[in-house]
C-alpha cells in the first residue's frame, strides 16, 4: 500500500499554508473550479439539480446495500463477455494479480492512465520493483510520476507545478530544451508518451463507474490517453473499488450528467469510455485479454457501519476539496495519503490508520459547505464528528485525545453545569485578566493550547459585568415591575 | 519468490461483503430495482416512444446538437448530400495540408465517396484494417502517422455534443483517436436527444443479444485536452485536438 | 431567550441589542437566568457524553412553550439540529429535543418568519458588509432574512463581499488546534471585507464574530466587526 504520511499533517499543513507560491495557486486553481462548477449546473436550477443529487444518492444507497449481489452480477457478465474477474482483499493482493497478469504476458512497460485505486495500491512501485517499467499517461500523473510525487488533487494531481517546474522536469528526464509555453510542453508530453502507446504490453486504468447489468467499466477522461490505455496493448487490466457499482445501464446517464459537472465544470469529458471485455476476434485492433480487479481495502470496514457507508458513495469527483476552506490552504500533501480533503479525512482513517489519521477529522470547520457541493449527498461534517467522537470515547484502537484536552472539557462542563460556578469562574478570570488586557482586548493568551490563536488574533477581554448580571439590574425589575 | 500464494475466492470474497452489509445469506431474488425489472417487450416500448419522440422533434434536436457541438469545440458542418458532405472533408484535409489519412468502412463511408474527395487534394486515403498488416503494431504504425481519421458514427446525442463509436470490423479504435484531427460523418437520423435516450437503446440492444453487447464503445464529445498544467486549457494532447462533425441531412 | 455563552461572558452588548429588538418586534423577552451554554464546543470535539450532560441540562432550563431565540447561528444549530442526534438513542429526551427544536429560533429568522418583523423601524447610518455564518446558512438555511432585515433599517447600506458565504476560518476548536491554517483563511475573509468597501461587517454569529474582530483589532482594520441586533435596537444609530 502507498505510504502513510497522515501523523504529519500538523507539520505539513504549516508548512503548506507558510508558503506563499503554494498559496497563490491555490487560490487560482480553486477559484477556477469553483467558478467552472457554478456555471456547467446553472443550467437545471437548484431544485432539479438537487432532485439529481438526490437521485444519484438513493441509487448509491441501492447499489451498496446489495454489493454482494452486484459484484457476483459483474464477475458473471464479464465472464461471459469474455473478461476475468478477480476480487482483491488488499492492496498486496490487487498488485500480486497485476504481477501475475504481468509475468504470464512476459510484459515490460505498463502504460497507466488515471487510477485512485492504483495510488492506494502503490503500483508503480510494485511494478518497479518487478522490473517492469509502469508509465503514467494523464498529464499531471506523468507530471507528478517524474517528479516522484503522489498526487496532489483527485482530478487535477499536478496542479502544484507551475510550468517553469514541468519545464524543467521534462529538460531533466526527456532532454528537452525550456519552455514556457503550455501547449509546446503537451506536445513534448504527448511525443513521449506515443512512444510508449505503442509499446506497452498493457494498459492499466481505473474506472468511474462499473455498471452491474452489463458488466462494464465506464472511464470518464479528457485527453484521450484513456482510449490509448484500453487499446494499444494487448491486455487491459481496469482496477476499481468495489464501491464504484451502479445496478443498471441506465443508471449511467445521471452520473454523467453529475461527475464531470462536479469535478471540472464540464457538461460533459471529451472522452467517455465504456469497456465490457476484451476485443472481438473479428475487432480491428483492441485488447485481446481484459481484467477487472476489485479491491476491498478497508472499504467493508465503511460499509460495517451504516453512518460510514455514505461515504462509500463518493464517486471522486474532488468537488468538496475545491470548496472546502482547509483544503485550498493546506493543500493536497498535507493529507498525508492518497485522498485529501474533506472526503480523505472521513476516509483515510477508516482505510489506513484510525489513531494514525487523528489530526484529519480535526482538520474542519464544519462549515459544511463540502456536504452542499457533494453530488450524491454524503454528510461530511457528520462523518468528522462521528471520527472525533472515536477518537474520545471509542475504544482502544480509536481513542487518541490527549488528556489534557479531556480534562480541560471535564473541567469545563463541572463549571457550565451551574450559574454559580460560571459565575464564579468568571470572577476570578475578570481578576486575572486585568495583567493581559489593553483596551478590552487580549494581544497574547499564555496559556496551554489556545496561545496560538493570539498570534495572529486579538481576543476579547470577559465583559466588565456578564450579560446575566446586566439582565438582574437592567431589565428583571422592568419585566417583574 | 513463492509462486502458489492464496488468492481470494470469490465466494469467500462475496461471503465478507455480505457481512459488512449486514446479510448472512445470498439474496435469492434478484434485488427490487426498477430499472433492472424492465423486460424485453417493455424495454421495446420505451425505446420505441423515444423513437417516435426525437422524430417529433427532430429539426429541434439537430439545432440543440448543433449549439452544443460548437459550444464543445466541435467545428460543425451541415450537409445536405453526400456528395456535399465528401467535398466538406476533402477542403477539410487540404486546409490541415493532411498527406496521409486512415478511414473506417461504415455504410456511411459507401455512400460518401470520401477516397475520391481526399485523392483530388492529394490525400492518401488508407482503411485502418487489421488484415491489411503483418502485425498489429504495423496498424499503430500507420495510425500514428495519418494526419486525420475519417469515421462514421452509431449515434450522436445532442444534450452532450457525442458521437457514439463502436469499433468492430472495418472500424478500428485508432482511427479516431490517434490522428491530430478527426472527421466525424453523422446521419441526421442517427442523432439522439439525449443520454437517456442512448442508454435505454443499448439496453434494449443488450437484452435483444442476450449480452452479446459491444465489448467497447466510446463518446467523443470534443477535441482532447486537458488542463492539468495551471489549469489552463490547453487542447489536442493524446487525442486529436481538431474534431470535425459533418453533419448530413 | 437564550443568549449563548459568548455573549453572556464577552459581548452582553449584543445581548442587551437582542432584547432591545425583540421588544420591539412587540415580543415579551424572558431570560431563564440559569443558563449557561448549549454543549456545542464539547459536542464539535467529539465529547459528547459531556455535551449530552450540558445538553439536559438545557433541556430543563428551556423547558415549556414559549419560542427560544438565539443570537447565534451554531448554537441555534446545535439546539435545534445536532441535539437530535445527540439524543437519537434515547426516546424521552429525543422527544424533549425535537420539541425544543421546533420552538428555537435564530434571532433574524424569528424577527422575520414568526414576529413578522420585517420592517424593522430602526435606522442605522452605515456601509455594511454581511458574513453569512456557516451554520447559519448551512444548517438552517438562513440566507435572506437577516439581509430582509438589514435592508429595512433606515440609512444602512448593503454592500454584498465576494463569497459571504465561505467560511471565515473559526470553527471554535479548530483556531485553537490550527491556528495558522485558521489565520490564512480568516485572511481572505478580510481581504474580502475590505475591497466590499463597507464600514462594518455585520454577522449573526458570536463566534465568527470574535474571530473576524480579533484579527481586525490586531491589524489594525478601521472596519468595524457587528452582530446584526446591535443595528436593529431603537438606540442603535450613533451616527
Amino acid at each position: 500500500m502507498a505510504e502513510v504520511k497522515t501523523a504529519k499533517f500538523k507539520k505539513a499543513s504549516s508548512q503548506a499554508v507558510s508558503d506563499p507560491k503554494l498559496q497563490n495557486t491555490l487560490e487560482h486553481v480553486m477559484g477556477h473550479f469553483i467558478e467552472a462548477r457554478a456555471g456547467a449546473i446553472e443550467e437545471f436550477g437548484d431544485e432539479s439539480w438537487d432532485q439529481m443529487r438526490e437521485r444519484a444518492s438513493s441509487i448509491k444507497k441501492h447499489a451498496l446495500e446489495n454489493l454482494d449481489y452486484y459484484l457476483d452480477l459483474i464477475d458473471r457478465t464479464i465472464q461471459k463477455n469474455g473478461g476475468h474477474v478477480h476480487f482483491a482483499k488488499d492492496t498486496q493482493e490487487a498488485n500480486r494479480i497485476v504481477l501475475d497478469i504481468a509475468k504470464k504476458a512476459e510484459a515490460k512497460r505498463v502504460i497507466k492512465s488515471k487510477s485512485m485505486v492504483s495510488e492506494e495500491m502503490g503500483l508503480n512501485k510494485a511494478l518497479e520493483k518487478a522490473g517492469i517499467e509502469p508509465v503514467e499517461t494523464d498529464l499531471g500523473e506523468y507530471i507528478i510520476q517524474l517528479a516522484d510525487e503522489p498526487p496532489f488533487h483527485i482530478i487535477a494531481p499536478a496542479m502544484h507545478k507551475t510550468k517553469q517546474e514541468v519545464s524543467e522536469l521534462f529538460q531533466d528526464w526527456l532532454r528537452t530544451a525550456p519552455t514556457q509555453d503550455i501547449k509546446q510542453l503537451c506536445i513534448i508530453a504527448r511525443d513521449a508518451l506515443r512512444e510508449k502507446f505503442s509499446t506497452a504490453d498493457i494498459g492499466v486504468s481505473g474506472a468511474n463507474f462499473v455498471v452491474a447489468e452489463t458488466g462494464t467499466v465506464v472511464l470518464v477522461t479528457n485527453e484521450g490517453n484513456g482510449r490509448m490505455t484500453t487499446s494499444t496493448p494487448k491486455i487491459h487490466i481496469a482496477v476499481s473499488g468495489i464501491e464504484k457499482v451502479l445496478p443498471a445501464i441506465e443508471d449511467v446517464g445521471l452520473f454523467l450528467r453529475l461527475l464531470p459537472r462536479s469535478a471540472t465544470g464540464q457538461r460533459i469529458t471529451s472522452y467517455n469510455t465504456f469497456v465490457s471485455g476484451p476485443k472481438f476476434s473479428t475487432d480491428e485492433d483492441g485488447p485481446e485479454e481484459f481484467h477487472l480487479i476489485m479491491v476491498d481495502n478497508g472499504r467493508l470496514n465503511l460499509m460495517r457501519d451504516p453512518e460510514f457507508r455514505e461515504a462509500l458513495k463518493c464517486i471522486r469527483c474532488g468537488a468538496c476539496l475545491n470548496t472546502c476552506p482547509i483544503y485550498r490552504k493546506v493543500g493536497g500533501h498535507s493529507y498525508g495519503w492518497v485522498y485529501p480533503g474533506p472526503i480523505g479525512a472521513v476516509i483515510t482513517p477508516v482505510l489506513t490508520n484510525i489513531k494514525q489519521s487523528k489530526d484529519l477529522p480535526y482538520a474542519s470547520t464544519l462549515c459544511g459547505a463540502c456536504r452542499d457541493v457533494c453530488p450524491v449527498k454524503i454528510d461530511i461534517p457528520k462523518l468528522l464528528l462521528k471520527l472525533r467522537h472515536m477518537a474520545v470515547e471509542g475504544d482502544s484502537s480509536q481513542r487518541s485525545v490527549s488528556w489534557i484536552e479531556r480534562l480541560m472539557i471535564g473541567q469545563w462542563r463541572k463549571t457550565v453545569s451551574t450559574r454559580s460556578s460560571i459565575e464564579r469562574a468568571t470572577n476570578l478570570a475578570r481578576f486575572l485578566q486585568v495583567v493581559v488586557t489593553k483596551k478590552g482586548i487580549i494581544r497574547n493568551l499564555p496559556l496551554p493550547l489556545i496561545s496560538g490563536w493570539t498570534k495572529s488574533r486579538d481576543f476579547p477581554a470577559l465583559a466588565p459585568k456578564s450579560f446575566a448580571q446586566l439582565w438582574q439590574e437592567k431589565f428583571s425589575e422592568e419585566t417583574d415591575g | 519468490m513463492v509462486e502458489k500464494e492464496t488468492k481470494t475466492d470469490k465466494s469467500d470474497f462475496l461471503q465478507l461483503v455480505r457481512e459488512a452489509i449486514g446479510r448472512k445469506t445470498p439474496l435469492l431474488y434478484a434485488p427490487d430495482y426498477p430499472p433492472l425489472k424492465s423486460n424485453y417487450t417493455r424495454q421495446q416500448e420505451k425505446v420505441r416512444t423515444i423513437t417516435a419522440k426525437n422524430l417529433a422533434r427532430k429539426s429541434k434536436i439537430l439545432d440543440q446538437l448543433i449549439e452544443n457541438a460548437s459550444f464543445a469545440g466541435w467545428n460543425v458542418h451541415r450537409v445536405s448530400d453526400h456528395e456535399s458532405a465528401a467535398e466538406k472533408i476533402g477542403e477539410i484535409a487540404a486546409s490541415v495540408k493532411a498527406k496521409l489519412a486512415v478511414r473506417t468502412t461504415e455504410t456511411i463511408l459507401k455512400s460518401v465517396n470520401v477516397d475520391g474527395a481526399l485523392r483530388s487534394k492529394k490525400v492518401t486515403p488508407v482503411v485502418l484494417a487489421s488484415g491489411r498488416y503483418r502485425s498489429k503494431s504495423d496498424l499503430k504504425e500507420v495510425a500514428f502517422k495519418a494526419d486525420l481519421g475519417i469515421s462514421g458514427v452509431s449515434f450522436a446525442i445532442a444534450e452532450t455534443a457525442s458521437c457514439v463509436l463502436i469499433p468492430r470490423k472495418g472500424v478500428a479504435r485508432l482511427t479516431s483517436l490517434a490522428p491530430p484531427v478527426f472527421v466525424a460523418i453523422v446521419q441526421a437520423d442517427q442523432v439522439l436527444e439525449n443520454l437517456d435516450d442512448y442508454f435505454a437503446m443499448v439496453r434494449l440492444q443488450f437484452q435483444k443479444t442476450r449480452g452479446r453487447y459491444p465489448n467497447y464503445t466510446n463518446f467523443v464529445s470534443g477535441p482532447s485536452r486537458t488542463a492539468d498544467i495551471e489549469q489552463t486549457l490547453t487542447i489536442g494532447v493524446h487525442g486529436p485536438g481538431i474534431v470535425h462533425m459533418v453533419l448530413v441531412g | 431567550m437564550c443568549v449563548t455563552c459568548l455573549v453572556d461572558q464577552f459581548f452582553p452588548e449584543v445581548g442587551i441589542a437582542t432584547v432591545n429588538s425583540l421588544r420591539k418586534a412587540g415580543v415579551d423577552v424572558d431570560f431563564p437566568s440559569d443558563q449557561t451554554c448549549c454543549g456545542q464546543i464539547a459536542f464539535n470535539g467529539g465529547f459528547q457524553s459531556e455535551a449530552k450532560k450540558i445538553a439536559e441540562r438545557f433541556l430543563d432550563i428551556f423547558e415549556g412553550e414559549s419560542y427560544v431565540v438565539v443570537p447565534s447561528g451554531s448554537c441555534a444549530s446545535m439546539i435545534k439540529v445536532y441535539y437530535l442526534e445527540l439524543f437519537q438513542d434515547d426516546p424521552v429526551l429525543l422527544e424533549r429535543a425535537q420539541k425544543l427544536s421546533e420552538r428555537t429560533h435564530e434571532l433574524s429568522e424569528f424577527l422575520v418568519n414568526v414576529a413578522g418583523h420585517q420592517n424593522i423601524d430602526a435606522s442605522y447610518h452605515a456601509k455594511v458588509t454581511y458574513h453569512d455564518a456557516c451554520h447559519l446558512l448551512r444548517e438552517l438555511g438562513i440566507s435572506d432574512e437577516p439581509r430582509e432585515l438589514m435592508k429595512s433599517v433606515e440609512g444602512l447600506e448593503l454592500s454584498e463581499m465576494q463569497d459571504s458565504d465561505r467560511c471565515c476560518g473559526f470553527g471554535g476548536l479548530f483556531s485553537v488546534k490550527y491556528p495558522e491554517i485558521s489565520k490564512a483563511i480568516l485572511e481572505e475573509k478580510l481581504r474580502n471585507i475590505e475591497s466590499s468597501g463597507a464600514d462594518i461587517l455585520v454577522a449573526n454569529d458570536c463566534g465568527c464574530l470574535m474571530h473576524i474582530r480579533g484579527a481586525m483589532s490586531r491589524q489594525g482594520m478601521k472596519q468595524e466587526a457587528m452582530h446584526i441586533a446591535q443595528l436593529l435596537s431603537p438606540d442603535a444609530d450613533r451616527s
